[in-house]
């Protein structure tokens, strides 16, 4: 059995990125039994901890960069080990070195791209708002209620486009006073802060506000939980508060309003994914069920883990750009399950869903079985 | 006693509370319920029985319970009468007009001197977290509703069944820690205490219901620390089929058709692995208990920060207010011992506050006068008892009371639901005095435990009480019989034939009434001894307290903290003080008892000491030896000076020893001489001396690098917050195998320093961790005085198998032994901690009181006797007796043997001795106990099965 | 059972006498194992003791369990 001594200054290293919580793991195993990936291969958060606990992580192997920061581990330890900051700790170390395992390679350029037009696909900048033309969608002005923020993968995916398109035509009609800020917004930063690039986050993060503030935004609404999540949780630390809302959040109560009336018939059963940003780590569960509930003729289903306990996309904490093998991805469980329950579509919330969920739909050969939507492309069909 | 009653208002203060109790309306007329249950029968709501933990259905109107105490029915809130104002049906089928539905709630209020708050703990309910899936999944169930499920009295009468499909579970698997050991919401930060042995107490039981049920237990650390708890862990390990593994799990999914449970489950070699279980049992832990926020606010007492009542730990019976004191589990989570001893505590701190009025108002309990029926034909009357269904399911009961009616001198026979029940007890009485009978016959049980209720029993109706006689038809065959019903029932006719035949031999006795001397002597000074004589002092007793020692203290006078931050010294020295000016107390230092002679109520024990040599008269004897360290021969203790004990860690520590304080790494390995095969015990106090010693020095030195190497952290109770907080200063756990221990070797680190190197196995990792160790710390075991056997020599008490005093019951009767008026407590017991320590040396201290406060004790009637016609005067009797009841004395026929009485324990070890049959042992003579083999099987019988093994030899 | 009835046995007979006064020495607030314990030893000892349990009967929580660790011995 090889030996190894505890290695100081990585301890010192690991504490001092914000992995300090590791020191009260007591080994339970509860994080390995709620993570998503000893559903598809062998992986232990408990390892992972343990290792860091005494300073021999070994951040030239994938391992490190699996975790999905989906949150199911951290909701259950028992001794608040706050594995999410512990790997992000991690994971600022390893980027510190520069060191990204196969898989996570795309990190890199990823990075370039975040850093030089704003978006991870390296795309031009000034294409940004580009998915609206068309569409008479204005840009912000300080008169407007609502900032609409639409996220990276829908101002510049092709699939995703359409959610952005759908929002904005949802929007309208529910008179809805709101803009948008197209090239002058950066990506949110969430998800290449997870992957440890914290120096990136803030470029990002700083730009956004600026651009915030110029405009003189108060309420953002979104349609990334992700964007969601770091607007209202993280964004506090450079001490600004604006108001975030979700687009799951809107859609009722602009339907109980009486600004929104669903005439179309929706028949068809249909099952909701609980986005792990939206849920688990905001406490939205109820809100998109009761937007979908108000569609005439929909048959609503619950997939075997919903709500607290929703499984993973996969796409969380910077896997949305790693590489996953094809039978590794968390997605195919649960296009799975929702075709258990008998589901015609699966609808969520979440870019980052949508695009695991419709890979995994075609991957699988299920392509004519299922269909993948987001909830404002359901609405937008019975409106 | 007042049972369904709340306390509403406490007013006034020590020595004078006015207390407004509130008895809530039965809607049953107490005096005239006789508990028949007839209103049970006709009741037409069905509801979830609360005792039987809901799983079962009870009526509006029932008893709590089959052995509830009153024995009378209650009518609770799902009556349709109290609902709906129907039905009625109770009151028309009530033959003794006891049910009044319009009962209300009455105020009564009482005035007393003191007030001790028992009111036990809550179980956690684990609805609170819905990732447990309790109430979702039909086949979880919680540890207290598996409790209801293997008891005979339980839901489905001792079979364990299946909500779902009323199936027996084969597979079953048990989740630890629910609710404990957890700081995330609506869970506790503390270990519960009771959990991991009352899961191997289930294991066991479930093994003993079905030998091939698979059993698996899912722990984090077996926190098997108490008195024959590592014992009983191995026994539990050792059974076919158990598993224990160190995960907590998550429980997944139900089958939607077997409704089988799946649960994962993660495995540092194979990972994470999913697994179907019959049933889940949720081992839950303990709450404070309900509306404990508004009790302390009425009886104005502080809660801690778990909500437990705040506690001096010098005195954790006190509160805060003077007159109220507190046992039980609201001190904390804590086992049944500990609950008793800490009532006895707390009793004996009334005991001191109340001096002065005790026996005023109490009353003798009067018996009527015993007629002789010694002359009289023998009229047997037998009881026979369905012990719930324990025999009843077993053994046809009714038959066998028609079968008892054929048996000769037998005049009545009848049966009993629980011959043990109050109501049953006095239908005994009453058959006796109405059915003329004069020997009494009872069918049920082991007479261990219940033969003093039916004596008693006996007495009532005024007949001598050693004329009754018990018939095991429950241990010795419903029990053991379980799957043979017939066979069963004829073994119990054969029993009870016994019984009768030995019933009809039976002879009164008389029990001895000796006096009481009204002193007390305490052995041993440390802290238990110091606040057991104190206690019994403050209660107007003198008390002898002898000291092996120069000092006081015993093993006190090394600790200087505790883990909660008790000043030791200070409190030693306190105690000290206090002893010394005590009047009543008589200290005795480099004592050694040369001679123990006497019995309950009249010791004299010989004691040479500073003060010369003493013969000590006293009527009562406390055994508070303590404890001795282990010296360890591991990890190179003896050899190297860097490896010490962790009492001279403590020591090196308080002193400011440079070497320890200014080391830049410190090793501790825990389970150091015990939890092995020559010490099969866990020293209970070792993980919490170890996380305070490594507090200290985080305190001292926070860049010193502290590894504790350990097997399973035992920090049970409240402690568990100080392991979480020792991590939290950056202490590091590294769990060790028995089979793989640490070794550890002279080398040098990086730096070049010189430092011990400790290589562990860390079984996560799947790697050996090397650590440079400048101080080794081994967590050595507590092992019994080495005057232990001595002193159980002397004392005539018995040793368990681990060399610590055997008290007379681990849980009922934790502070005294069976020899009568001999007490026990602190480490002579067994390990224990400070407060631990305090709580039962009060409690031994109160026991004691319930022996002085009397002036006569009874001692048992059935002693040896000596024929003295018979008696050669060999003396073989004499030499077996361990008591010291037999002697020598010449007569004008010679040497004969004579019994003093009242040292005699009836052990009969004599009779077997004697030659010539001379001695024999009342209540067990040569008669009355080869009567009993005389019809087991008739003569003729006999004759037969002669003639046939000769006709088959030839 | 054995075990508690037998305690509470004794218990009732101590408490029969409680005469129609409404003095007494000791209040026990629970009638559990250590409710009965307490008021059994201060019976004993020469107190008057109310114990006043809310539920329908005494025993707690140790009544309800079916055997004790970790001698197996009958809980009741």
């Amino acid at each position: 059995m090889e030996i190894i001594a505890p290695f100081q200054e990585v301890i010192d290293e690991i504490k001092e990125k914000g992995g300090d919580a590791v020191k009260y793991c007591y080994q339970c195993g509860k994080c390995d039994t709620v993570c998503p990936w000893n559903k598809v291969r062998k992986f232990s958060m408990r390892k992972l901890i343990r290792e860091a606990t005494f300073g021999i992580s070994e951040i030239e192997k994938e391992e490190i960069w699996r975790c999905t920061t989906c949150g199911k581990c951290p909701q259950r330890c028992p001794r608040d080990v706050k594995q999410i900051d512990d790997m992000m700790a991690i994971r600022r170390m390893a980027t510190g070195y520069g060191v990204f395992a196969g898989p996570v390679k795309p990190y890199r350029t990823v990075a370039s791209g975040l850093s030089g037009q704003g978006n991870p696909f390296n795309e031009d900048r000034k294409t940004r708002a580009a998915w609206a033309d068309g569409l008479g969608v204005k840009p912000y002005k300080e008169d407007m209620e609502y900032l609409y923020f639409p996220c990276c993968y829908c101002s510049y995916d092709p699939r995703l486009k359409k959610v952005a398109q759908a929002t904005a035509k949802v929007l309208k009609k529910a008179g809805v006073s709101f803009g948008i800020l197209g090239e002058k917004e950066n990506c949110c930063g969430e998800s290449i802060r997870k992957t440890g690039n914290e120096d990136l986050f803030k470029k990002l993060a700083k730009e956004n506000i600026k651009a915030f503030v110029d405009a003189g935004v108060k309420k953002i609404l979104v349609s990334s939980p992700h964007c969601y999540h770091t607007f209202k949780n993280e964004y506090p630390m450079f001490k600004v508060n604006f108001e975030v809302v979700h687009i799951s959040q809107l859609l009722p109560q602009l339907i109980a309003e009486g600004k929104l009336t669903l005439s179309g018939e929706y028949a068809k059963k249909v099952a909701y994914h609980d986005p792990c940003y939206l849920g688990r780590h905001n406490g939205i569960f109820d809100d998109p069920r009761d937007a979908l509930k108000a569609v005439p003729g929909v048959e609503l289903t619950e997939l075997p883990e919903a709500r607290m306990d929703s499984t993973c996309c996969g796409m969380g904490g910077g896997r949305v750009w790693a590489e996953t093998e094809k039978h590794e991805r968390f997605s195919n469980i649960r296009v799975e399950q929702a075709l258990e329950v008998g589901a015609k579509e699966l609808i969520t919330a979440c870019p980052y869903c949508i695009t695991a969920l419709e890979d995994s739909r075609l991957v699988m050969n299920h392509a004519d079985d299922i269909e993948v939507k987001d909830i404002t492309e359901v609405i937008l069909e019975v409106m | 006693m007042l049972t369904y009653t709340e306390v509403e208002n406490v007013e006034g203060e020590a020595g004078n509370f006015n207390v407004t109790l509130l008895r809530k309306p039965r809607y049953i007329k107490e005096d005239k319920c006789t508990g028949c249950t007839v209103c049970v029968e006709y009741c037409p709501v069905k509801y979830p029985d609360q005792y039987n933990q809901d799983i079962s259905l009870n009526k509006a109107v029932h008893v709590y319970f089959a052995q509830a105490i009153p024995l009378i029915t209650y009518i609770d809130e799902s009556c349709l009468y109290l609902k709906e104002k129907k039905c009625r049906i109770c009151e028309a089928v009530c033959k003794n007009d006891a049910i009044d539905l319009n009962q209300q709630p009455v105020k009564e209020d009482i005035n007393v001197g003191a007030i001790i708050l028992a009111p036990g703990f809550e179980p956690f309910d684990p609805k609170v977290r819905e990732e447990y899936r309790y109430g979702e999944f039909q086949n979880v169930v919680t540890s207290m509703d598996f409790e209801r499920l293997l008891c005979s009295t339980g839901p489905y009468a001792g079979e364990i069944l299946r909500k779902s499909d009323l199936k027996h579970p084969h597979n079953i698997a048990w989740i630890q820690c629910i609710g404990s050991r957890q700081v995330i919401e609506g869970g506790n930060s503390y270990c519960s205490a009771v959990c991991c042995t009352y899961t191997q107490k289930q294991v066991i039981l479930t093994k003993d219901h079905d030998a091939d049920a698979k059993c698996t237990i899912f722990h984090n650390d077996v926190r098997a620390y108490g008195k024959d708890f590592e014992r009983y862990y191995e026994r539990t390990q050792n059974l076919p089929g158990i598993r224990f593994f160190r995960s907590y799990p998550s429980i997944v999914k139900e089958d939607p058709v077997t409704h089988n449970v799946t649960i994962r489950y993660s495995t540092p070699e194979d990972g994470v692995i999913e697994e179907e279980f019959d049933m889940v049992v949720l081992s839950i832990g303990m709450n404070p208990p309900k509306g404990v926020e508004d009790m302390a606010k009425q009886y104005g007492f502080e809660l801690e920060e778990h909500d437990f009542c705040k506690i001096d730990p010098r005195n954790p019976m006190l509160t805060n207010r003077p007159g109220i004191f507190v046992s039980g589990a609201l001190q904390g989570p804590i086992d049944i011992p500990e609950s008793v001893f800490s009532a006895s505590g707390a009793g004996s701190q009334i005991g001191e506050m109340l001096q002065y009025r005790r026996g005023n108002l109490a009353k003798e309990r009067i018996y009527p006068e015993e007629k002789d029926v010694s002359q009289e034909e023998p009229r047997v009357g037998v009881f026979v008892c369905h012990c719930g269904a324990n025999i009843g399911r077993i053994v046809n009961v009714p038959g066998t009371v028609e079968y008892c009616k054929t048996l000769p001198n037998v005049v009545y026979a009848q049966e009993q639901l629980f011959s043990c029940a109050t109501n049953s007890a006095r239908e005994i009485t009453d058959k006796i005095k109405e059915e003329g009978l004069n020997r009494v016959v009872v069918a049920a049980c082991s007479p261990r435990t219940l033969e003093p209720l039916f004596r008693d029993t006996l007495r009532e109706a005024g007949i001598n009480q050693y004329y009754y006689e018990m018939a095991n038809i429950r241990e010795h065959n419903s029990w053991v019989h379980q799957k043979e019903k017939e066979e069963a029932t004829e073994k119990a006719h054969d029993i009870i034939r016994m019984s009768v035949a030995r019933a009809c031999q039976l002879e009164p006795l008389q029990e001895f009434d000796l006096p009481v001397d009204k002193r007390a002597l305490v052995v041993g000074g440390g802290i238990a001894g110091m606040n057991c004589a104190l206690s019994i002092a403050n209660q107007g007793h003198e008390v002898h307290l002898i000291e092996r020692e120069k000092e006081l203290g015993g093993i006190a006078n090394r600790i200087h903290t505790t883990l909660q931050g008790l000043d030791v010294q200070e409190y030693v020295k306190d105690l000290k003080s206090k002893i010394y000016q005590h009047p009543l107390v008589h200290v005795y230092h480099n004592a050694k008892i040369t001679e123990a002679t006497g019995y309950v109520g009249n010791f004299v024990t010989t004691v040479e000491s500073n003060k010369g040599t003493s013969s000590i008269k006293h009527g009562a004897s406390v055994i508070a030896i303590g404890i001795d360290m282990y010296t360890p021969t591991e990890y190179l203790y003896g050899q190297d000076e860097r490896v010490l004990t962790h009492l001279e860690l403590e020591e090196k520590i308080t002193s400011d020893d440079e070497k320890v304080t200014g080391a830049q790494s410190l090793v501790m390995i825990q389970c150091v001489g015990c939890r092995n095969e020559e010490r099969n015990y866990c020293s209970r106090i070792c993980c919490s001396e170890s996380i305070k010693n490594a507090l200290l020095l985080k305190d001292k030195n926070p860049d010193m690098d502290i590894y504790i190497l350990f097997r399973d952290v035992r920090t049970y109770g409240f402690n568990e917050d100080y392991y979480r907080l020792a991590a939290e200063r950056g202490v590091k756990f590294i769990r060790y195998e028995p089979e793989d221990p640490p070794v550890v070797e002279p080398g040098k680190a990086e730096d070049k320093r010189d430092v011990l190197k400790v290589t562990a196995t860390d079984y996560i990792l799947g790697k050996k961790l090397e650590l440079d160790a400048d101080i080794i710390a081994l967590a050595a075991a507590v092992v019994p005085s080495a005057a232990t056997k001595e002193v159980a020599n002397q004392f005539k008490v018995t040793l368990s198998p681990d060399g610590f005093f055997k008290e007379a019951h681990v849980k009922l009767r934790p502070v005294e032994f069976a020899t009568d008026g001999v007490y026990l407590c602190g480490l002579a017991h067994y390990p224990k901690f400070i407060q631990e320590t305090i709580n039962q040396s009060y409690g031994a201290a109160g026991r004691v009181l319930t022996l002085l406060s009397n002036d006569i004790v009874v001692a048992s009637g059935s002693v040896c006797a000596v024929n003295e016609k018979q008696c050669m005067g060999c003396g073989a009797c004499v030499e077996v007796c361990t008591y010291g009841a037999l002697e020598l004395k010449e007569t004008k026929q010679g040497k004969k043997c004579v019994v003093n009485p009242v040292l005699c324990k009836g052990d009969g070890l004599c009779n077997t001795k004697c030659p010539t049959g001379a001695i024999q042992l009342r209540h067990y003579t040569d008669t009355e106990l080869t009567c009993e083999i005389d019809v087991v099987v008739p003569d003729d019988e006999i004759m037969k099965q002669i003639d046939a093994a000769a006709a088959a030899d030839a | 059972m054995e075990n508690v009835i037998s305690l509470n046995e004794n218990i009732k007979e101590l408490c029969k006498s409680r005469a129609a006064g409404n003095f007494g020495d000791v209040m026990v607030v629970g009638g559990g194992i250590s409710g009965i314990q307490a008021s059994l030893d201060l019976a004993t000892a020469g107190f008057r003791v109310y114990l006043v349990e809310k539920a329908p009967s005494i025993g707690g929580h140790m009544a309800q369990l079916d055997k004790t660790f970790p001698t197996n011995d009958c809980s009741m």
